[in-house]
């Protein structure tokens, strides 16, 4: 196997469309970053397909903070090492019971609900909307295209660079964002669309396709300020796309830092 | 005064011999077929406008409306806020009125 990068950063996010929380290792279970993206808020004015109320109805959606109650309890399953060690080459570990999955959430303007699920989190969002919400959870995680996400920061680099502005590699939402050792093509992800890489001593990961981005990545993730004209400066010399999505053939452990290797 | 509205009746949008789009600071006169998208239109005339999924999903075609009138078949991409400040998606939208089109994608 050749090593092409080493992980740069780890993150996942407890509710789809909040802010992300940086990790220091995680389980990555073909389902995805363990605990990544557990729950969304959803609106009964959305559509069928994406029903999921975000930054692109609401721009300061992205400010939201989102943390697990016990969030050191979400990184590795219990009984990962014996899954290893029983069950060569591994069965499916066990994931904590739900009450772990207990998420609180602060909003821009410090008022914090020790639960999503506090029906008082969605009445004061609906009264901010106008919109119908509800909560949607599920283990398996919600994902608009593939259970893995990732990306280099060289592509916020160049994107910066290209337009003369400081571009946060948080606008991209990824899980693992990758330093490749090719330092020539900050976009070098696109090229491993197709092929298989492995992270560290476990994780294995299929590249399947190019991410193709939205308005989400025009919200600054600090302030929610908007930058309509990255979106369309992707559109127009680099296809629209930025980052890649991964099916995870082998399950297992990350850690910031691992090398990563084209199989 | 620029507006945009829903199509879900499917009424025929109004037929319009061009349009002003302003694009990188440079005024364009585009002329536009009936029932084709601003975005269609701007292609057509070999205008490098930004679009990706030309569906309404992406945001990537999000201009302002400087005035006239559009129907849009989807807005999806669109906050309430953004339409309410004259935000339209151009692969949505077709001519929805005689008031001269002025779409600016400087935004």
């Amino acid at each position: 196997m050749q090593k092409i990068g080493t992980i740069e950063s780890i993150w996942r996010y407890p509710v789809k469309g909040m802010r992300g929380e940086e990790l220091p290792y995680v389980y990555t279970a073909f389902t995805g970053v363990m605990g990544d993206r557990i729950y969304a808020v959803a609106a009964a004015d959305g559509s069928p397909g994406h029903p999921w109320h975000t930054g692109r109805d609401q721009e300061e959606f992205v400010l939201y903070k989102a943390s697990y109650s016990s969030s050191e309890d979400l990184l590795l399953p219990p009984n990962l090492d014996a899954t290893y060690s029983e069950w060569e080459p591994g069965i499916d570990p066990l994931y904590p019971d739900a009450d772990a999955f207990k998420v609180r959430v602060e909003t821009p303007e410090g008022v914090t609900y020790d639960s999503i699920e506090n029906p008082a989190f969605i009445e004061d969002l609906e009264k901010l909307t106008g919109r119908t919400l509800r909560i949607h959870t599920t283990q398996r995680g919600i994902f608009d295209a593939r259970p893995v996400s990732l990306i280099s920061p060289a592509v916020a680099a160049k994107l910066g660079e290209e337009l003369e502005m400081h571009i946060d590699k948080r606008r991209f939402r990824a899980n693992f964002y990758v330093d490749w050792d090719n330092q020539d093509d900050p976009f070098y992800e696109m090229s491993l669309v197709g092929k298989s890489l492995k992270i560290g001593e476990w994780l294995e990961l299929m590249i399947v396709e190019r991410d193709p981005r939205c308005e989400m990545i025009t919200l600054d993730p600090d302030t929610a300020d908007e930058t309509p004209k990255l979106l369309q400066h992707l559109a127009r010399k680099h296809n629209g796309d930025a980052g890649v999505f991964a099916a995870v053939l082998q399950r297992g452990r990350v850690n910031k830092g691992d090398p990563v290797f084209l199989k | 005064m620029s507006q945009s509205k829903g199509n879900e009746s499917g009424a025929e949008p109004l037929a319009m011999e061009n349009f002003r789009l302003t694009l990188d600071g440079i005024d364009h006169i585009v002329p536009i077929a009936a029932g084709e998208t601003l975005l269609q239109a701007a292609l057509t005339a070999g205008i490098d406008a930004p679009h990706s999924c030309t569906q309404g999903r992406c945001g990537s075609c999000m201009s302002w409306l400087r005035s006239g009138e559009v129907s849009m078949a989807s807005t999806k991409a669109l906050s309430k806020r953004k339409i309410e400040r004259g935000y339209v998606l151009a692969c949505q939208s077709l001519p929805w009125s005689p008031d001269p089109i002025w779409l600016d994608f400087d935004l």
